[in-house]
């Protein structure tokens, strides 16, 4: 759950970056740490675009042990 | 024949039943249109008939009910009439107009013969269903549900309600596994019916398994396809439709038919026409993400290199304009400099002329000073010596007189006063001869003397001491007799 915050923040967080750097808030003082920091995010994203980190045994166990507490 | 015994006829229950058959044909002798529910087809496979339930209800309750059966022809005839018009087979709760012959069979009993059934009246019939139905979710606020959930920017866990052997499924599957952006979806397969009145508590079901891991999933969808467009109907129930609407993660379908949009489907929180379309829909949402961060890539790129070009440009033309800015400055103060100097040589060299020149008149009125106090001084110097000189000789003159006089003053003055001394010393010299104790003892005056101690007092003296008295020429010595003291007046 916090992974998938963790992403959308980030987009939101580069996204705002972006502005800025369009409107030109960004000075020169600011810029290289504001393009690592939107570097860093630009990575998390691309990394969630690409994988996924579910895991299918693990549901299969929860569908169990919740299928046997229908039975009960 | 019946029998007889004790008076009473005994019928067999052929003789009766078939007696009630006869009765009945001629009775029933046409066919007649009735409308009723059918409440089961019973469709049997292996003859192909089928054995309708037909009921009437009334507020629920069934009032009427009577057997039926449907021979194979006639039955496959008016399945492929509805599956035409209908888009649905022949199943079970649906209300049908049907063409109908009493039948009486001694094996069997009565029923009602089902000719043929007018498929306009059921869809007429499941039209009204599905309207209640979207009326009745409308009116509990529910209809809107899911379509107000939050999908997550990246529906990346999708819950598959589908056939795994389905077209429909290996549609969607292989065009989120095999996308050409390498984007990366989890689906996991929760298998169901998906068409005829069974699907609906299949679906149900599966909903029920993917609510207990909906951690897991970001978006449910369900997927069909492949199958026709038949036996859709079950999309249109309250009970699986109301299930969706509220379902607490997002519900997606893609079911795949030509015909009117299912209640489902109206419900959901997005619906697609196909399978495919579905999928594609997914990706869209992966590209409304993956768009975004690879044009923030290129524009963060983009504007830091304008922005530091920018810069760098600013910079220069700053330095450029700061050294035309100093040189100017320096050329100016230079000059400044320049012409302070000439000024201030040329202020010295005049002030030094001047100074000079007035030197030249001070010294030259210092040597005129000079010689004037000289010659004056000497003038001076020369008129004094003269009159020291006869000063001296007049103060020296005169006082050689006074002098002199004072000689001649002390010498008489001196004489006198010798003269006046050795008068005063005559005189003296007589009183002092005459003061002599010798004098005075010649003129009677002795000196008594005791214990060589002039006796000055009577006091001194008392009788017998032995008394010495110097007279002139001569000394007596005497005993005092008595003494005797002279009084005093």
């Amino acid at each position: 759950m916090s992974e998938k915050i963790n992403y959308t923040a980030a987009f939101e967080e580069l996204q705002t970056i972006v502005s800025e750097i369009e409107q030109g808030e960004i000075s020169v003082d600011e810029l290289s740490e504001k393009v690592k920091r939107a570097s860093q995010l630009i990575k998390l994203c691309k990394t969630k675009l690409t994988a996924t980190e579910e895991d299918v045994t693990k549901i299969l166990k929860e569908l169990d042990s919740s299928s046997s507490d229908d039975e009960d | 024949m019946p029998e007889k015994e004790n008076e009473r006829t005994i019928f067999s229950l052929l003789e009766v039943t078939k007696s009630i058959q006869k009765t009945l044909l001629e009775r029933y002798k046409s066919s007649f249109w009735v409308k009723a529910e059918m409440n089961k087809l019973n469709y049997y496979k292996q003859s192909g008939h089928c054995y309708p339930e037909l009921v009437e209800k009334q507020n629920g309750k069934i009032i009427a009910q009577i057997k039926s059966h449907f021979w194979k022809d006639d039955y496959l005839r008016v399945n492929n009439n509805f599956q035409k018009v209908l888009k649905e087979p022949l199943k079970d709760g649906i209300k049908i107009l049907f063409l109908a012959k009493v039948s009486f069979d001694p094996e069997h009993g009565l029923a009602l013969w089902i000719i043929d059934i007018d498929p306009s009246y059921t869809m007429g019939d499941l039209e009204r269903e599905k309207q209640e139905t979207i009326n009745k979710l409308k009116e509990e606020s529910i209809f809107n549900r899911n379509k107000l959930l939050k999908l997550p920017l990246l529906p990346q866990r999708i819950a598959i309600i589908s056939v795994e052997t389905s077209k429909g499924y290996a549609d969607f599957v292989k065009v989120i596994d095999t996308n050409a952006w390498k984007y990366k979806f989890f689906h996991f397969l929760f298998p169901s019916l998906l068409q005829g009145d069974k699907a609906i508590h299949a679906i149900l079901v599966q909903l029920k398994r993917i609510e207990k891991v909906k951690n897991h999933f970001d978006v449910v969808a369900i997927i069909r396809g492949g199958g026709g467009d038949v036996g859709l109907s079950c999309y249109n129930s309250y009970q699986l439709a109301k299930e969706i609407a509220l379902f607490p993660i997002p519900v997606i379908t893609g079911i795949g038919h030509a015909t009117n949009e299912t209640v489902t489907e109206m419900v959901s929180f997005s619906n697609a026409i196909t399978p495919t379309k579905l999928a594609e829909y997914l990706l869209q949402k992966f590209h409304n993400f993956s768009v975004p961060v690879q044009e923030a890539e290129k524009k963060i790129i983009d504007k830091s290199r304008r922005l530091l070009t920018e810069q760098k440009v600013k910079f220069q033309s700053e330095v450029k304009l700061f050294r035309s800015v100093t040189e100017n400055i320096l050329a100016t103060n230079r000059n400044e400099i320049k012409n302070s100097t000439r000024s201030l040589l040329q202020n010295a060299h005049f002030i030094f002329k001047n100074q000079k020149h007035l030197l030249h008149t001070i010294n030259a009125n210092i040597i005129k000073g000079m010689n004037f106090i000289y010659s004056s001084t000497k003038q001076k110097l020369k008129q004094f010596a003269i009159t020291i000189r006869k000063d001296a000789s007049s103060q020296i003159s005169q006082s050689k007189l006074i002098i002199s006089q004072l000689k001649e003053k002390l010498l008489s003055q001196s004489m006198l006063k010798f003269k006046s001394s050795k008068i005063e010393l005559d005189n003296i010299e007589k009183n002092i001869v005459n003061m002599s104790p010798e004098n005075v003892l010649k003129r009677g005056y002795s000196i008594t003397l005791l214990n060589g101690k002039a006796v000055k007092n009577i006091s001194q003296v008392s009788s017998g001491d032995t008394l010495d008295t110097t007279v002139f020429e001569g000394s007596i010595i005497s005993i005092v007799k008595s003494t005797n003291k002279t009084s005093n007046q």
